[in-house]
């Protein structure tokens, strides 16, 4: 904490005791006796004081956080859902068996795994230099600016953002048009309802959270220690994999980790940008909650299933990483 | 680094930069072409794709209705977030990781996954679906992103503050509100932003929560499926603008009042 905050703050109490003094209000109700008898009730103890702090936020997040991701489990383990009137819970494995046995839903899992997987290496490769270049080569005062510039798009929410990218790709889009003007096509190239499309798409939503935790780690990177490799006759390149890239692995692990679980969720993007042939897990998902009620324990395990996937995968995916990083430091 | 590789990193860096804008401004453009066709070449120019919206009931309801719901939803987002914050950056208890962990839970679960969850959960619940319900399934994604925030502020939270008010007679409540929440107020007003604009935007839990009443996002992909037209570009024009003003007023507000204290 610098001086100049500590100040900042000592000044900033200083005004709130003067505000206390004209407005009577906050000096009235501490000295009246009903509210202190209150106070010395709820206050009487750190202990009391604490559980009166924690028990509704502990409440909340578990009734309201854990509580839906339960009771998706609960109702995928059903055998019939809405349960009739009278009847008891029958719990089953059969709409996971459902999964295994039936061969049409394994493409759309793999793909979207698939997908997710590419698309995170993509993000992150496009991602690096853009945040290399923010942290590293752009004056201070400038970098908020440019980081501002880059946010406004992705405030931007996920159905306009994927109809700007169907006017783009369309045939009779800016790309096709660019390229017919350019005389390298006569017939326009259908990019749109394909794997291509859907991955475009999934880029442009998802690039923040890659950049924002790589931005983050290489602007927390000392400079000097690149200095030192140059000093010590590093070329470019060595300082970059040898000092640069290991030291960014935790923001490279957590963009990768976001973007990763991120990506397996979209269904309004791919069903607007994709086509027969790229169907998507979440729509599979999806489907089973647009027909009759008695397809909810399915969809529901299917939904456990994927974010089991998604989990693991992301599980492995940090070991990985934290081994590369004890590989490093050794 | 060479001379040559910083002209790089700068070119693709803007390149990048392009990337980003040249989509929304192509849509935007596509809003003032004067024929039904979307797409290239546009040879004369309208505003009547605009002045449609405002004839179009359902385009104004859903705005407002989405409107109301982002409010709703940050007001509690807001509470839950900085309560959650204020108990996880406090004493050390047993469990700390695990209430930590719950708490950012809702972030990492995929949409459609907390979706479909909150579906089944509100039915269990006997809550139907629509206006409520996304209310509430948007509040609790939000949280997270609230606590993050707080969490940050709160660590830069001089720890005398607090000392001097209790040396002062103040009481808990009496030091949280008068000194605690004035300091965490400028990572509150942008929390409270970006959650307005995540619920406003969101699509997935609005799309499968809801009843016949969409929200904005919702009415968008269901004209979108019926078709591309220039009233859509229109009305993302129009959303897309509302959405950079407000978060970009956001964000500098914010960095001004964190440079104030």
């Amino acid at each position: 904490m610098t001086n100049n905050a500590v100040d900042a703050g000592a000044r900033r109490s200083a005004a709130a005791g003067d505000a206390a003094d004209r407005r009577p209000f906050w000096g009235r109700l501490v000295n009246w006796a009903p509210y202190q008898a209150l106070v010395a009730l709820l206050f009487a103890s750190p202990r009391r004081q604490f559980v009166l702090l924690a028990v509704l936020p502990v409440i909340w997040i578990v009734t309201q956080h854990l509580g839906p991701m339960l009771q998706m489990l609960q109702v995928s383990l059903l055998d019939a859902y809405p349960i009739a009137p009278g009847q008891e819970n029958h719990y089953t494995l059969a709409n996971y068996a459902r999964f295994f046995s039936e061969s049409v839903f394994m493409m759309p899992f793999l793909r979207t795994i698939t997908y997710s997987a590419v698309l995170t290496v993509v993000t992150m490769l496009i991602t690096y230099p853009v945040a290399y270049y923010l942290a590293r080569h752009v004056k201070r005062d400038h970098q908020l600016a440019l980081l501002l510039l880059l946010l406004i798009p992705f405030w931007t929410g996920e159905i306009v953002r994927t109809y700007a990218i169907m006017i783009l790709l369309g045939n009779n889009g800016a790309i096709n048009l660019a390229l017919k003007t350019l005389g390298l096509i006569d017939r326009p190239i259908p990019f749109m309802y394909t794997g291509f499309s859907v991955s475009v798409g999934l880029i442009y939503l998802t690039a923040l959270y890659m950049l924002l935790p790589l931005y983050s780690a290489l602007e927390k990177l000392p400079r000097n220690l690149s200095e030192a490799g140059a000093d010590l006759g590093a070329g470019a390149w060595t300082r970059f994999r040898r000092i640069t890239l290991p030291l960014t692995l935790e923001g490279i692990g957590s963009g990768c980790t976001l973007v990763f679980l991120i990506s397996t969720g979209y269904y309004g993007t791919p069903v607007l940008l994709g086509g027969p042939n790229t169907t998507v897990f979440a729509e599979t998902i999806a489907g089973f909650f647009h027909v009759a009620g008695d397809q909810w324990p399915t969809g529901a395990a299917f939904a456990v299933i994927m974010f089991f996937a998604a989990l693991v995968l992301t599980g492995v995916f940090a070991r990985f990483i934290s081994a590369l990083r004890k590989g490093d430091s050794k | 680094m060479t001379r040559s590789g910083r002209v790089w990193l700068s070119v693709f860096f803007w390149a990048f930069v392009v990337y980003l804008f040249v989509p929304l401004l192509l849509m935007i453009l596509m809003g003032f072409k004067d024929s039904k066709f979307i797409g290239f070449p546009i040879k004369s120019w309208t505003l009547d794709w605009y002045l449609g919206v405002f004839d179009d009931g359902t385009v104004l309801s859903s705005f407002v209705y989405s409107l109301i719901i982002a409010v709703c939803s940050t007001v509690v987002s807001v509470v839950m977030g900085t309560w959650l914050a204020v108990l996880l950056s406090g004493r050390k208890f047993a469990g700390r990781f695990a209430v930590y962990a719950l708490t950012i839970l809702p972030a990492l679960v995929p949409g459609i996954i907390s979706a479909i969850a909150f579906r089944v959960y509100a039915r269990q619940l006997g809550i139907e679906p629509g206006g409520f319900a996304i209310m509430w399934s948007h509040a609790v994604h939000n949280v997270p992103f609230v606590a993050l925030v707080v969490m940050a502020r709160l660590s830069t939270l001089p720890r005398s503050l607090g000392e001097a008010a209790r040396d002062l007679g103040a009481d808990p409540f009496v030091t949280f509100t008068r000194v605690t929440l004035p300091y965490l107020m400028p990572a509150i007003i942008g929390a409270s932003i970006f959650c307005l604009l995540l619920s406003f935007d969101d699509f997935v839990r609005s799309f499968f929560l809801g009843s016949y009443d969409p929200t904005l996002p919702v009415l968008i992909f269901a004209k979108l499926r019926s078709g591309m037209s220039p009233e859509i570009n229109a009305i993302s024009t129009v959303v897309l603008i509302l959405t950079a003003v407000l978060g970009v007023w956001a964000e500098r507000s914010s960095r001004r009042m964190n440079r104030e204290h």
